[in-house]
């Protein structure tokens, strides 16, 4: 399994020349599958540059959303795939008992806030609810499940043979809960992340910014490496950066998280702050960077 | 993966919180069992339950009660707990509870059902006593 950043930013795009490095483009993964196909996860900003890229040589494409807030699904309008005839788009997403997913997603697409609705769209574009139980798109495995966010939200675990990916972008497992003593049971998102050989999981705040912040859905830095440990992944990618850190900030960000983690037990050069365009390549028990 | 099974999020999020609530407070499974209960209920019970863990319907309702004016148990199916699991509504009753130091305390509870897209995860059952003598209550 192959693995490319688009967009690692939280809440809003923030572009600029002091966020360069990391990007000020929002959530968006890119997924190269054993069997060469591809499987977006999140249509934040990121993937308007990512359909650039695929727009001509992949006609089927799957897009799993966490959830509908718009710094997951802004970009979707801008996806030149969408604007193709030939495309074949299956959007899958959180259920919610008050509409439909179409129904919500059409909500940003469509006036005042698109000129096109989803209807005008030239491409197939099907919506459908992540099922309760795992699933397969070609050779992966897609187990989603609810995690402490805001609002209706997803986790998802990827297996593609001997490998696993788990993404949470946007979780707050630390709300009211003590995440270093609680049993696994009762920890969001435990099950989904445990044993993956690599761990996508937000970090959107510094233990001192977190107190301004409890209950917005997003983790401290010691939840996410506790939440990390604690699940036993390999590797964590830390994501969601908030739109104020900058580039030098995430550099001092990742510095402490390292050194942290060292000190929790967890091995040196396994936590790394996600950057757009970065570039991994998973392996069971390895994931090497390229 | 975890030995157990993980708890669905609206119950990881009721007990996160009762975790946090003065107000005595229950949380049940689908099936009546006792899954966890906050410190007040604790204060109140006079165990923690840390001490006592995940007890089964017929376990709980027989050692904590709610038992009724001769002091035995009140059967499993009139309790609010049971009504809001059966009929996916509130429901509220007067009783009397034990705690393991042999004091009794007369209660009023309130059951809220927990549904979620797969259907009833469980209940939330929230504890007043008539008289103000709650334990670690001024």
């Amino acid at each position: 399994m192959k693995l490319k950043v688009w967009g690692a930013r939280g809440s809003v795009p923030a572009p600029g020349p002091e966020m360069n490095r990391y990007g000020g483009n929002t959530s968006c993964v890119e997924l190269e599958l054993s069997d060469g196909s591809t499987l977006i996860i999140d249509a934040g900003t990121g993937i308007r540059s990512l359909g650039v890229g695929i727009a001509k040589r992949l006609p089927k494409i799957n897009i799993l959303l966490t959830h509908l807030h718009l710094d997951h699904i802004q970009g979707l309008m801008f996806f030149a795939p969408c604007f193709q005839s030939q495309s074949e788009i299956t959007i899958w997403g959180p259920s919610s008992p008050e509409a439909s997913l179409e129904e919500r997603i059409s909500r940003y697409i469509s006036a005042p806030l698109s000129p096109v609705e989803v209807r005008e769209l030239p491409c197939e574009v099907n919506f459908r609810d992540a099922p309760p139980s795992e699933w397969e798109l070609g050779p992966a495995k897609i187990r989603a499940e609810a995690v402490t966010h805001r609002g209706p939200t997803l986790g998802y675990r990827i297996t593609d043979g001997p490998t696993t990916l788990s993404y949470i972008s946007d979780h707050e497992p630390g709300l009211g809960a003590p995440l270093d003593s609680l049993e696994p049971e009762w920890i969001s998102g435990y099950d989904l992340a445990c044993g993956s050989d690599l761990l996508i999981h937000d970090c959107q705040y510094t233990d001192e910014e977190y107190p301004d912040h409890v209950g917005w859905g997003h983790s401290r830095l010691t939840d996410t490496l506790t939440f990390a440990r604690r699940v036993e992944a390999e590797r964590l990618l830390m994501f969601h950066h908030d739109p104020l850190h900058s580039d030098d900030f995430l550099d001092r960000f990742q510095e402490t998280a390292q050194e942290r983690w060292q000190e929790l037990g967890g091995a040196d050069g396994a936590v790394q702050m996600a950057a757009e365009a970065q570039e991994l390549e998973l392996a069971p028990a390895k994931v090497a960077v390229t | 993966m975890s030995q157990k099974a993980q708890k669905p999020l609206e119950l990881i999020l009721a007990r996160n919180l009762l975790t946090s609530l003065s107000t005595p407070a229950f949380l049940v499974d689908d099936s009546g069992a006792l899954i966890f209960y906050n410190e007040a209920a604790g204060a109140l019970l006079g165990i923690s339950f840390e001490e006592s863990g995940r007890m089964p319907a017929e376990e709980w309702s027989h050692a904590l009660g709610p038992f009724g004016d001769e002091g035995s148990p009140i059967p499993i199916e009139e309790l609010p707990t049971t009504k809001a699991l059966r009929q996916g509504r509130p429901a509220h009753g007067g009783f009397t509870v034990r705690s393991v130091r042999g004091e009794e305390y007369e209660i009023e509870s309130t059951a809220l059902p927990i549904v979620a897209d797969g259907g009833q995860e469980g209940a939330m059952i929230f504890f007043w006593t008539r008289a103000n003598d709650t334990p670690g209550r001024e």
